[in-house]
């Protein structure tokens, strides 16, 4: 009894001595990471900025219709959605029938497959682009809409391999033997036990492939730019080109989908779905 | 591959005695594998052949695009580019630019991700939770913004500068500079290292830190003897991710660098594109790559060893 009142203090104590401490580490985390987010998007609808201030002399809505009235970024933005939902399209085939056997299955080769997966990973994307690149120029695959799409589902390939695997890995096999003893078929389990219950996984992995193809510019822009531009392609030229206000109204058109798309899944990324799967189960 | 008696295997054989090695597994999980083989593993081969300068074959077409590319007169190359490549100071400056960002960038990351988890673990409560949470809004930004945002933060006229300005101090402009690079390198790895490694810590039962507390462990002795090993592989994963993201990044030191000298990834570009020199660009992926290589050992490594006290491999 007195030993628990004793740490009791004693932790009391030491809250009060580290509460200020880690009350400054708070400040200076959400300056550090809002910070720079909250000072571009203001910029979004400041008519010009004085240097000293720290708000715009005025405010406006006019750079929202310079961008929205530019054919280069309208078709950017559209090269963008249609590249991301095809990269999830073409990865989920790919990648899904290959995530459930890694789950499921036995087999030769398995040992060397995941080596060869995790060794995706490990090679550093701007030089693996660049040898990539090369080798496009002999299939003749530059600045084509192919050559950008191969870039973009290899870059989904580990969250779509990974994440499943490990939703499918999850699903209690006494749950399926149950619906198979009731006589459904192989398919049939597949289709209502397995794939149901594996589908907040596969859900998880569809967002992170979508977002990785739609925020994906190194490559992009490598192998694709100047014929094929992706709105984070543009960027680079945007912010070169163009009045500050005009790449954040950008910045914020480009960031609307992965918010969107990162609230709806919060739970489940947060949830340890996405560090599960970067390991294997 | 015979399956050792560890828990994971055991409850697998009995559930299904007969789980067989079967070839459907081989060809489900073949398609990944194939993309992988002909459009990483090919162009790797490729390129390593054009960076010892044998251009034939299906480096043809690049060789004769390309300037100044050394071809070697024999089949079996010539180190020339290399030579060129390491001799050339401005690279020279950029490659141990990029080992010092890399360096910095994963240190701060891990220190971070640390603190923030351990804080999550131990104390607990809404400050924690709020850190743990706000050390994710990274990821739902795409990194060009990131970067966009993080020069027009700390740049001339910038947020920071202004601040300082108001009380009459001429702070540093840092847009521009390594020091932009470390920070942008920082904002956008954190995310994963601090999921990373929360995940770790709070699958340790607390049970044991409470046995620990007891037997009289101070807060050091709990977390060096404790919590680190026990979280130890997914702490190595966030740090090799880190790394290896760092090494081969393109965008931060693209838009928050300086011209020269910068990182690895912004000159192997500019000789891509820009200089139109891919065999230099291609010995510099190399030299990458090799750094690159250290750090994936422990990678694989530590992956293997995670799965195998599960019993999965």
């Amino acid at each position: 009894m007195t030993m628990i009142t004793k740490r009791a203090r004693k932790s009391a104590a030491r809250l009060n001595f580290s509460r200020p401490l880690s009350g400054l580490f708070c400040v200076l985390m959400v300056v550090f990471i809002l910070g720079p987010l909250a000072w571009l998007g203001i910029r979004a609808f400041a008519e010009s900025w004085t240097f000293p201030n720290l708000g715009p002399d005025g405010w406006t809505l006019r750079w929202w219709s310079v961008v929205l009235g530019d054919e280069t970024l309208g078709r950017a933005v559209q090269n963008s959605l249609a590249l991301a939902a095809l990269t999830v399209l073409v990865s989920a085939c790919i990648c899904l029938p290959a995530a459930y056997a890694f789950a499921r299955y036995e087999f030769w080769g398995r040992r060397t497959f995941l080596i060869g997966l995790f060794a995706l990973n490990a090679f550093p994307k701007m030089g693996l682009y660049v040898t990539i690149a090369s080798l496009f120029y002999a299939l003749n695959l530059m600045s084509t809409v192919l050559g950008v799409l191969i870039v973009h589902v290899l870059g989904t390939v580990v969250f779509m391999t990974w994440i499943p695997a490990a939703a499918f890995a999850a699903v209690p096999r006494s749950l399926e033997e149950a619906a198979r003893d009731a006589g459904a078929s192989k398919l049939r389990v597949f289709f209502s036990v397995t794939f149901p219950l594996a589908l907040p996984g596969i859900l998880v992995a569809a967002v992170m492939s979508f977002l990785a193809s739609f925020d994906e510019a190194q490559g992009s822009y490598l192998i694709g730019a100047p014929d094929i531009m992706t709105m984070p392609t543009q960027m680079y030229t945007l912010v070169l080109n163009y009045p500050n206000q005009v790449a954040a109204v950008f910045s914020i058109l480009l960031a609307i989908p992965s918010v969107a798309l990162l609230l709806a899944a919060h739970k489940h990324i947060v949830g340890g779905t996405l560090a599960e799967g970067f390991q294997i189960k | 591959m015979t399956l050792a008696p560890t828990r994971g295997s055991k409850r697998r054989a009995i559930a299904t005695p007969a789980v067989a090695r079967r070839p459907l597994g081989f060809f489900l999980a073949l398609p990944p594998i194939i993309l992988i083989l002909l459009f990483v593993g090919f162009p790797i081969v490729l390129a390593f052949a054009f960076s010892i300068g044998l251009t034939g074959g299906l480096n043809h077409v690049i060789a004769s695009i390309g300037l100044n590319v050394h071809e070697a007169e024999n089949w079996w190359g010539t180190p020339a580019a290399y030579i060129e490549v390491l001799s050339n100071s401005r690279i020279l400056r950029d490659l141990s630019v990029t080992v010092g960002v890399t360096a910095l960038s994963t240190v701060t990351v891990i220190f971070l991700a640390l603190g923030i988890g351990l804080f999550l673990k131990l104390r607990g409560g809404r400050i924690a939770r709020l850190l743990s949470g706000l050390a994710i809004i990274p990821l739902f930004i795409p990194v060009v913004i990131a970067s966009w945002a993080i020069v027009t933060f700390y740049s001339g006229d910038g947020f920071v500068r202004s601040v300082f300005a108001q009380f009459g101090v001429e702070a540093p402009v840092w847009a521009f500079t390594m020091v932009a690079v470390v920070i942008g390198s920082v904002w956008t790895s954190l995310p994963f290292a601090v999921l990373m490694i929360t995940s770790g810590l709070q699958a340790i039962p607390n049970a044991m830190i409470e046995a620990a507390r007891d037997a009289g462990a101070g807060f050091l002795r709990i977390v060096v003897s404790i919590l680190i090993p026990m979280a130890f592989v997914p702490i190595l994963i966030a740090v090799t991710f880190t790394a290896i993201g760092v090494v081969g990044s393109f965008t931060v030191p693209y838009f928050t660098g300086p011209n020269a000298p910068n990182m690895l990834g912004v000159s192997m570009s500019n000789y891509f594109s820009a200089f139109n020199q891919p065999q230099q660009s291609v010995v510099m992926a190399f030299i990458v790559f090799v750094i690159a290589s250290g750090i994936a050992a422990a990678y694989v490594w530590a992956n293997f060893r995670s799965a195998k006290d599960q019993g999965k491999v």
